[in-house]
């Protein structure tokens, strides 16, 4: 293990072919090519230099963060390589940030159906590789439905294709499946190809607030029996009460309007247009300093009742009907103490939570590993295992994920 | 033969102390038995296994799966053998693990829409349990009526419907694991997003490769209030191609995208009567949802097919109607038989776009050799079903049929697509897997392997290309029992 390694070493080294730089006692390279990424990790493993694959570095807590000696930097690898939009299909760049990706696509009408944070900075390598996912995943699932191929550089070199370009493919394993949501630790993702959707037309959005969270939970409830076409049902928890954000694909010509109204008047909620997207919402979480925040996941009508118990520890809360909760709790010693009883129940009532932002305290609470629902399982010695065989050295994001 | 001192062992695992009165044991080596578990629906391959063992809990599979690994003996998992590339052939001598006994649906929880089943449950068991609650399990195998959820989830199984509805991969949330080594570990969880690696995708469609599944989350789905089928007659595969593009690039989704070209309907039409239009190219659109949107979609849908050319336009609102229309599509396969005595049935699959392209070049190919191939796709998700026509009686033409039915899947390749859409590889496709991946995309797959069964006794020789022995050859389509007794229809 070699301290802090130099740039111009590491430039001459790969025969100037991929750029170096060093930026506040970090060495920083941005490979534009599968083959300079190839190149690069080749090169480290060989050193045994350590390496912390960057995007664009809006979740870089989340995972736990790496220890590294090299940062790799994805965003020379950015583009949208080819937009088949007869076949609903697009190959992009692992370094192009979602947004712009979103922009290209939008040129035919289509778009990747997800919608996550920071959209404007992150990248779509990022976005995958922490599985993030928001209110859409109602209606089109998550990136584990939507990625259909990838390009991926192991630790060593090996430069190695998953999946192809079609929709519908049974031939060998799932690779990409492994990296959407594995922090980098697995293998660097260069390229990927998704599925596409047509842009919804005539998309409303509506924010819903009832007396008690009886009202709210019986018009979850009536929307999910009905026909209407809903693209995201978010619940958002604050000090102030629980309300409820519904996007529904409405054209005017047809009844869903009606229906809608009815469904909410019998259930005693009062309906308002929007007040900010519902990606603003999950965003505003991570505005305030020193906050604790947690991914929480759990059956779908458990949701309600932990968005209310985030609520009465103190926190605010959004969460996606589908059973993914964000949560974030003052960063006093007293706060982590509720937060910590919350993450009890979640995981008792068979859901799991992640740690994504800690506060100052944090670090003196006692928080357990990253994958303690996997511990629980018994099946992290076999993520061990899978990270073994991909990266023996741990050359990648060493740290990351619990320390897998 | 398989040592007795293990026979014993695997009989203790699953009978206890003894089998009891009106009890069959749950080890079977009889040769005579055994017979019914040689083969699947591929049924040109076919391998005696050493013993089949029938358990009736994980637990019992777990204490299997350890005596097999104590021994070093492989095992095969089978649900009900309808699978088409020889994914539950067993190993020759090795252990085939039934899953026929464990067939419970666990748990329904209709408030968060999960099914938790065993293995051996039948596909369509699972929607007959929740439909009375208005939904049901989306993966529709045209076996569905005979192949269980343990397979499903081995070969990904996909159906008409998976356009729109996704694949088992997109309907499995977790699932308990029998490892090789015989250790019990939980992927995933009924919520979503469980930490870690996502071990349930990797292993859905996994072919047996990685582990045995016991017991099985399951996402279900809830019924669209209204179902139409479209029905429309093409001069040109050309035509009714761009149909499917457009209805694509005007924003639907439909429920089910098939196609039959001439030589495919004429068979249908020959066997089971549904009344086609007689023309080069049928295009069959299901459209499901509110009532609102099936109806201007099915408008929208009709003036597109009309645009492109089409003579005749059909619409089937009635489960009857939609039931005809649907019931010469079903029998395409079987149908051959009327048309030509031997056939091959591929799977590949196109990007849509080059749908025009790999037909005229698959023509050129057909004519080169002079052999018919007749054409079923799911065209939305460009998914081909060739059939290559032959007579087997005919020296020579049956491998210039096996040759022509590869050089299709390469075909595909070329062309930006995969060997395999809804079959799997298994023992069939093994080669074609070195056409489509590279050396390093197939070992970078064997780490994941090698994670998950070092030894390799999961299902061995499966899935991975190997060196072809010298005069082994691959094989035509002969129909699977379950077809030949009117069971199950192959789609």
């Amino acid at each position: 293990m070699g301290g802090v390694v130099r740039a111009e070493e590491l430039r001459v080294e790969l025969g100037g072919a991929v750029v170096v730089r060093e930026d506040e006692g970090r060495t920083i390279a941005s490979p534009s090519t599968t083959d300079e990424v190839a190149a690069l990790l080749r090169l480290c493993s060989a050193k045994g230099l350590r390496v912390e694959v960057a995007g664009a570095g809006t979740k870089r807590e989340w995972g736990g963060g790496a220890e590294s000696d090299v940062v790799l930097e994805t965003r020379a690898l950015r583009g949208v390589r080819e937009h088949s939009w007869q076949d609903l299909t697009a190959t992009v760049g692992a370094g192009t940030p979602w947004a712009e990706m979103q922009r290209v696509l939008a040129a035919h009408g289509q778009m990747v159906a997800l919608d996550p944070l920071w959209e404007q900075r992150a990248t779509v390598g990022g976005v995958l590789a922490t599985n993030d996912s928001g209110a859409w995943r109602l209606r089109y699932g998550s990136a584990r439905d939507l990625v259909i191929g990838m390009t991926i550089v192991l630790a060593d070199g090996t430069i190695a294709k998953t999946g192809g370009k079609v929709v519908k493919n049974v031939a060998g394993y799932d690779l990409h499946k492994l990296m959407i949501g594995a922090f980098g630790t697995l293998g660097v993702i260069t390229e990927v190809t998704f599925r596409l959707h047509p842009l919804p037309r005539d998309l409303r959005s509506f924010t819903i607030r009832a007396p008690d969270s009886g009202g709210l939970a019986t018009l979850i409830d009536s929307v999910r029996r009905s026909h209407l076409l809903t693209e995201g049902l978010q619940l958002r928890g604050t000090q102030a009460g629980l309300s409820l954000d519904i996007q529904l694909i409405a054209p005017v010509d047809r009844d869903h309007l009606t229906l809608f109204d009815n469904l909410a008047a019998a259930a005693q909620c009062a309906v308002e247009p929007a007040a900010e997207t519902a990606r603003a919402a999950r965003e505003s979480l991570f505005v305030q300093p020193d906050r604790l925040i947690l991914k929480a996941t759990m059956l779908p009508q458990d949701v309600i009742p932990f968005a209310e118990e985030a609520v009465e520890k103190g926190g605010d809360c959004v969460a996606q009907t589908v059973g993914v909760l964000l949560a974030s709790f003052p960063g006093d010693m007293l706060s982590l103490k509720l937060a910590e009883e919350f993450r009890y129940h979640v995981g008792s009532q068979g859901g799991s939570t992640v740690l994504l932002k800690r506060t100052a305290a944090s670090s003196v609470v006692e928080w357990s590993a990253h994958v303690s629902e996997g511990d629980r399982s018994r099946a992290f010695p076999l993520m061990r295992e899978i990270k073994r065989r991909f990266d023996p050295e741990r050359v990648l994001n060493r740290g990351a994920m619990g320390g897998v | 033969m398989l040592p007795a001192k293990m026979i014993a062992a695997l009989q203790a695992a699953v009978d206890g102390s003894g089998v009891q009165v009106n009890r069959q044991s749950g080890v079977i080596t009889a040769a005579s038995q055994m017979q019914t578990y040689e083969c699947d629906g591929l049924t040109n391959f076919r391998a005696m296994p050493g013993a089949v063992v029938l358990p009736r809990s994980a637990e019992q599979v777990q204490a299997v799966v350890r005596i097999c690994s104590e021994y070093g003996v492989p095992f095969v998992a089978r649900g009900s053998g309808t699978g088409l590339s020889g994914g539950a052939l067993p190993a020759e001598g090795g252990v085939l693990i039934g899953f026929s006994r464990m067939n419970r649906i666990l748990e329904i929880d209709i408030a968060n829409q999960r099914v938790v089943v065993e293995p051996g449950v039948i596909n369509s068991h699972v929607t007959d349990a929740v439909a009375q609650h208005g939904y049901f399990y989306a993966p529709d195998p045209s076996s569905q009526t005979v192949c269980t959820i343990g397979g499903n989830v081995a070969e990904n199984a996909g159906g008409a419907h998976c356009l729109k509805y996704g694949f088992t991969t997109t309907h499995v949330l977790g699932m308990d694991v029998v490892l090789p080594s015989g250790e019990l570990v939980t992927f995933g969880s009924k919520a979503v997003d469980a930490p870690g690696y996502d071990l349930t995708g990797v292993f859905v469609g996994s072919e047996g490769t990685l582990g045995v599944a016991t017991r099985i989350v399951l996402g279900i789905v809830k019924r669209p209030e209204t179902v139409e089928v479209l029905l429309a007659a093409f001069d040109s595969v050309a035509q009714a191609a761009q149909s499917v593009s457009d209805v694509i690039a005007a924003g639907m989704l439909p429920a089910a995208l098939e196609m039959m070209d001439r030589l495919s309907a004429k068979a249908s039409e020959a066997a089971v009567h549904p009344n086609y239009p007689v023309c080069e190219a049928l295009l069959l659109i299901e459209l499901d949802g509110g009532s609102s949107e099936v109806e201007a979609e099915a408008r929208e849908a009709a003036a597109i097919c009309e645009r492109n050319g089409a003579w005749e336009i059909r619409r089937a609102k009635t489960a009857e109607e939609r039931g005809l229309i649907w019931k010469g599509r079903k029998a395409a396969f079987a149908a051959m038989g009327r048309i030509s005595p031997n056939y091959i049935v591929q799977d590949g699959v196109i990007p849509r776009t080059a749908l025009p392209k790999v037909l005229e070049a698959m023509q050129r190919m057909s004519d080169e050799v002079g052999l018919r191939v007749a054409n079923v796709f799911h065209a939305g998700d460009g998914n081909l079903h060739p059939m290559v026509l032959y007579d087997r009686e005919i020296a020579g033409q049956e491998d210039l049929a096996m040759d022509l039915s590869y050089r299709i899947l390469h075909l595909c390749v070329d062309h930006g697509g995969s060997i395999t859409g809804e079959h799997g590889v298994g023992k069939e496709k093994q080669e074609a897997m070195g056409y489509m991946f590279s050396e390093p995309d197939l070992d970078t797959m064997k780490r994941v392997r090698a994670a998950f069964d070092p030894r390799g006794l999961a299902n061995p020789d499966k899935l991975f290309p190997r060196p072809r022995m010298c005069g082994e050859k691959s094989g035509p389509y002969v129909p699977h029992p379950l077809e030949t007794a009117g069971v199950a229809e192959f789609f």
